[in-house]
């Protein structure tokens, strides 16, 4: 049975959380660094927090375990901090064990732990205001046939008493979030829905929904305040003022299997980053890709030379601070990782070995 | 830990230092004369290989026991634990659990989707006998023995008289509950049958509940239970009619039935796992000729929350074979056994996971087994298997034994032994028949195994025997298959392992004033790992431990009775177990655990009764499984079990 399901869980993909920063304040141990969210191995339930330097080669590893001495029972699918406080979203293997770290983001000690029963599948987190965020969640989920089969929650985490307030409906398997102002957009995944949702922050109630295409991802806001998301196959300009979407394509290839993922933008805001890849049934199904860029006023976009030549299937991030590009390698899940850093130009500056499957950064001061 | 260990250890052998025991390879040393009235069993042709017999009296003794809680402390394989009555494996030798092939009465029961047997789901009760074999024994069992085998035994009892009832209940604190009712009988039928049998039925419903909290190990990690419940219920029927001549007729049934239930209290968060097994076989023994025909069905149904739509595995096998012995008997000390067989099985899959279509594919195996034993001291086996899958080409796989028996005097005898063999497994059928992910073009894996051993026995007086054995083993595993993330978990023939290492066997049975005392000790040291590359990532792998595999492993069985009470303590050691192919993060810890039970039987007339207590883990050990939960804590339970032997007449009416 456990191969069966192992297979299965195997082909379900990482989420990816918005990457916020904050304020500075006298050294603490980890005030400053970036950190790397190792996702784990699904039934290993072995997630973990590496701490980049970023001068350093060197990773420290599992910091959670570290200061507290005991690890996050989970994989993780998400990091965020609000006002100093670190938010770790915990996916356990087993349904009704998942849970939400709050931990003092300055020397990662323990604040609180959400109990499971408050909160089911957590998948990304974003910094609301200063005293509240947003979490992202599945809920329950089905068998193989109907795994989305629960309407999605965005869970409203209040961080002055640090406990969950409030879970706002939204649609089935929400994933991405995005603050923009006093409103946030939620994006799903695999739930075959084809509308975001915007949520007034000041209320913490839906305010509409957007038609976008099927599966919307939003990918960040770039220099011109436009959010730019991935639907239906097709990239997506929305204007955030208006609810309108301005423009949407289809990245092209010279390979129509690829297909892209891991979008990130430049710290400049002006460029998006993505990997774009397939299983060549030619091949073993061997996964083949590169990883490309395209300015963000390009008017057709044709992944034909790759900005990096090669595939990154732990995720992509940019450190705002220096514009350096943060990749995550996983060579499987059952061994180390590897962060390759490269500079905003493509060029690889080095690696660090990180730990299992790092799949999302969060850039310190 | 290990410190503290070895002193527990070496205490127990100076109190006790003096004598063997007897059960250890009972079977391999039949004389000549003993064996020859039927078939002979596949373990003598295992010539210079370790076979560990588990004591009759064990087996009753945890009979309510599933084997994966029983065979940890009987044995130093490595175990696999998704949690308490939930899937474990067991690994020989730094293999892996597709590497044991599990028979019951000669016949291969791992499932044929994953290739292993869970053994939290085969409990103790529904067989006789059982047998552990240590390394390759593909050409005397087939597929799957590469690391080990496992044969479980149903046996008729002809000398048992009249008709045996028995009910059985166990009650354990962490609200774990067994029962079991079953009954025994011989009969003669006319003048020239008779009638023996066995029927059993038993059920389960274990909760292991140890509250809600986490709970720290002694090096400060924290884990929390899991909320499960396990069901398991089974009926087996053994009925054998013997002909005065010797020929006998076999019917041996086993029906399980095991529901495991994740978050059973939290119906929108559960996960439901039944798996059943339907298994029939008919053997026909004339002479020394047998013919076997069999049916297996192994079901698997999987959902989760409110609606459970499962998805579904079930596997049909259809079984014959037919073997022949032959002997050549100059005396008991020298003679040649020769066993010839062949097997033909039908597979019918029908898998959710294969597609639409049914998967049919037919096996066949034919092998001699051939022993001479040329004086008391020297015997030598050579084993020759070939195997036919459709679609497939197993290797051919010979085996070469060898024993000698260097110094034999009245009470002391010191024997050697050496085997080399190669060893196969067929993919499982996830691995060849799985959409997209299974590969077809998958080679079989291909085992090498040498192994050399040498067994001291001495005997002191009638009641205080010990033996030592030592083995060293050399296993090089080629095409080990790997579920490659690189190419979308495609299963591949990536890895080539080899695993060696050392085991040591103490057995002992004494008497010290009116106790009697024995002991089965056992520590196993074990390096496997990788010897290739595969990929551009893992260099990093080669020459470390593979996952799961700990390093030292202990099992010890310490029995003493006085009179019509026993004690018996068992004891299991696991150093740490890495989870990760380059030993990046933390690895499990090791641990230690202590079982204890206190015996006590009452008799009056045709009535008996086994009144038990039993405390596990009795050193309350914090200790994680795979999923990095928390393992049971200390329980103590109230096992019963009631005889009742009726008049004896029945019998000879």
């Amino acid at each position: 049975m456990n191969r069966n399901y192992l297979l299965i869980i195997s082909l379900l993909s990482v989420g990816f959380s918005a990457c916020n920063s904050t304020d500075p304040v006298p050294s603490q141990p980890y005030d400053n660094g970036v950190l790397v969210i190792n996702a784990g191995n699904f039934l290993d339930n072995n997630g973990s927090i590496s701490l980049v330097q970023r001068t350093s080669t060197t990773a420290s590893y599992d910091i959670f375990q570290k200061e507290n001495s005991r690890t996050l029972a989970g994989s993780l699918s998400g990091y965020a901090e609000v006002n100093e406080k670190g938010i770790i979203l915990v996916d356990n293997s087993t349904a009704g064990k998942d849970g939400i770290e709050i931990v003092d983001a300055r020397t990662f000690k323990s604040l609180t732990s959400i109990p499971s029963t408050e909160v089911e599948n957590p998948r990304a987190v974003a910094k609301a205001t200063d005293t509240k965020a947003y979490v992202t969640c599945w809920d329950v989920t089905g068998d193989f046939s109907n795994f989305y089969k629960n309407p999605g929650y965005v869970a409203v985490l209040d961080l002055t008493t640090n406990k969950l307030t409030k879970k706002i409906p939204v649609q089935n398997g929400a994933e991405s979030i995005l603050v923009i102002g006093n409103e946030a957009f939620v994006g799903n995944t695999g739930s075959g829905m084809t509308k975001i949702t915007v949520i007034d922050i000041a209320t913490d109630a839906v305010k509409q929904s957007i038609e976008i295409g099927r599966n919307p991802e939003l990918v960040g806001l770039d220099v011109n305040n436009k959010l730019w998301l991935y639907a239906g196959g097709e990239m997506i300009r929305l204007n955030t003022q208006t609810k309108t979407v301005e423009t949407r394509f289809k990245i092209t290839s010279p390979n129509a299997s690829k297909s892209p993922s891991s979008f990130t933008l430049s710290a400049d805001k002006k460029t998006i980053y993505f990997t774009h890849s397939f299983y060549d049934a030619a091949d073993g199904y061997l996964q083949k890709g590169e990883t490309y860029s395209f300015p963000i006023d390009a008017a057709v976009v044709v992944a034909d030379k790759p900005f990096i030549n090669r595939l990154f299937s732990g995720g992509l991030g940019v450190d705002p601070q220096t514009g350096i590009i943060y990749a995550g390698l996983v060579p499987s899940f059952k061994q180390a990782g590897y962060v390759l850093r490269y500079q905003p130009n493509g060029t690889l500056i080095d690696s660090v070995k990180a730990e299992i499957a790092p799949s999302t950064f969060f850039f310190k001061k | 830990m290990i410190y503290k260990l070895l002193r527990f250890v070496s205490c127990i052998h100076i109190l006790v230092l003096s004598a063997i025991a007897p059960h250890l390879y009972a079977q391999k040393e039949q004389s000549l004369c003993e064996v020859t009235v039927r078939g002979v069993r596949p373990e003598r042709f295992m010539v210079g290989q370790k076979v560990q017999e588990i004591d009759s009296v064990q087996l009753t003794r945890f009979h309510y026991s599933t084997l994966a809680d029983f065979l940890q402390f009987q044995s130093p394989v490595a175990f696999k634990s998704y949690g308490a009555g939930q899937a474990t494996s067991i690994a020989f030798r730094g293999t892996s659990a597709n590497h044991t092939a599990v028979l019951w009465n000669g016949v291969n029961i791992n499932s044929p989707s994953l290739g292993q047997s869970d053994f939290s789901t085969i409990p103790v009760a529904g067989f006789d006998q059982m047998s552990v074999q240590y390394g390759s024994a593909a050409s005397c069992v087939g597929t799957d023995a590469v690391g080990g085998s496992i044969q479980l035994r149903s046996v008729p009892d002809f000398r048992q008289k009249g008709l045996q009832t028995l009910a059985a209940f166990r009650l354990e604190s962490s609200e774990n509950y067994t029962g079991q009712v079953g009954l025994r009988f011989n009969h003669k039928a006319g003048k020239n049958w008779i009638i023996s049998g066995k029927t059993s039925l038993y059920g389960s419903n274990l909760n292991n509940y140890f509250g809600t909290n986490p709970q720290r190990t002694r090096q400060g990690e924290s884990y929390s239970f899991e909320p499960t419940r396990t069901t398991q219920k089974g009926v087996v029927q053994d009925l054998y009619w013997q002909h005065q001549k010797g020929n006998l007729f076999s019917l041996n049934l086993w029906l399980t039935d095991n529901t495991l239930t994740i978050q059973p209290h939290q119906v929108p968060l559960r996960e439901v796992t039944r798996t059943q097994a339907y298994r029939v076989l008919g053997s026909y023994q004339i002479g020394k000729t047998l013919i076997r025909t069999g049916f297996i069905r192994d079901v698997i149904d999987y959902g989760k929350g409110e609606n459970l739509t499962p998805s579904h595995t079930e596997i049909d096998r259809f079984i014959l074979r037919a073997e022949h012995d032959f002997s050549w008997i100059q005396s008991c000390d020298k003679g040649t056994n020769l066993k010839i067989g062949a097997e033909l099985v039908h597979y019918n899959a029908r898998v959710d996971g294969y597609g639409d279509e049914v998967k049919r594919e037919n096996r066949a195996d034919v092998y001699a087994l051939l022993r001479h034993q040329f004086n008391g001291k020297l015997s030598a086996s050579l084993n020759l298997r070939q195997a036919f899958v459709t679609r497939f080409s197993p290797p051919f796989t010979p085996s070469l034994g060898v024993e000698y028996t260097a110094f034999t005097r009245p009470r002391t005898k010191i024997s050697f032994s050496g085997n080399t063999s190669l060893s196969y497994r067929v993919p499982t059928l996830n691995e060849r028949y799985w959409v997209n992910l299974g590969n077809p073009e998958l080679r079989p894996e291909r085992g090498f195994n040498k192994e050399i051993g040498v067994t001291w026995k001495q005997r002191l007086a009638e009641m205080n025997q010990f033996s030592v054995s030592l083995t060293a083993f050399h296993n090089l595993i080629d095409d080990w298959t790997y579920w490659n993330p690189e190419r979308n978990y495609r299963v591949e023939n990536l890895q080539q392992v080899l695993s060696k290492g050392l085991e040591f066997t103490f057995g002992l049975k004494t008497q010290w004033h009116k106790t009697q005392l024995d002991a089965n000790l056992n520590y196993g040291l074990t390096d496997a790992s990788q010897q290739k590359t595969y990929g551009p990532y893992t260099q990093d792998f080669i020459g470390k431990q593979l996952i799961y595999v700990p390093r030292h492993t202990f099992a010890g069985t310490l029995t003493a009775t006085h009179g019509k009470g026993s004690l018996t303590v068992q004891q299991q050691f696991n150093s740490a177990r890495y989870s990760t192919f380059d030993h990046s993060g933390r690895p499990f810890a090791p641990y230690y655990l202590l079982n204890a039970v206190l015996n006590y039987q009452f008799q009056k007339g045709n009535f008996r009764s086994d009144i038990a207590l039993q405390g596990n883990n009795l050193t309350n050990t914090v200790y994680p499984n795979l999923k990095k939960n928390a393992m049971p804590l200390r329980t103590l339970s109230l096992n019963v079990i009631f005889y009742f032997q009726s008049k004896q007449t029945t019998n000879e009416s």
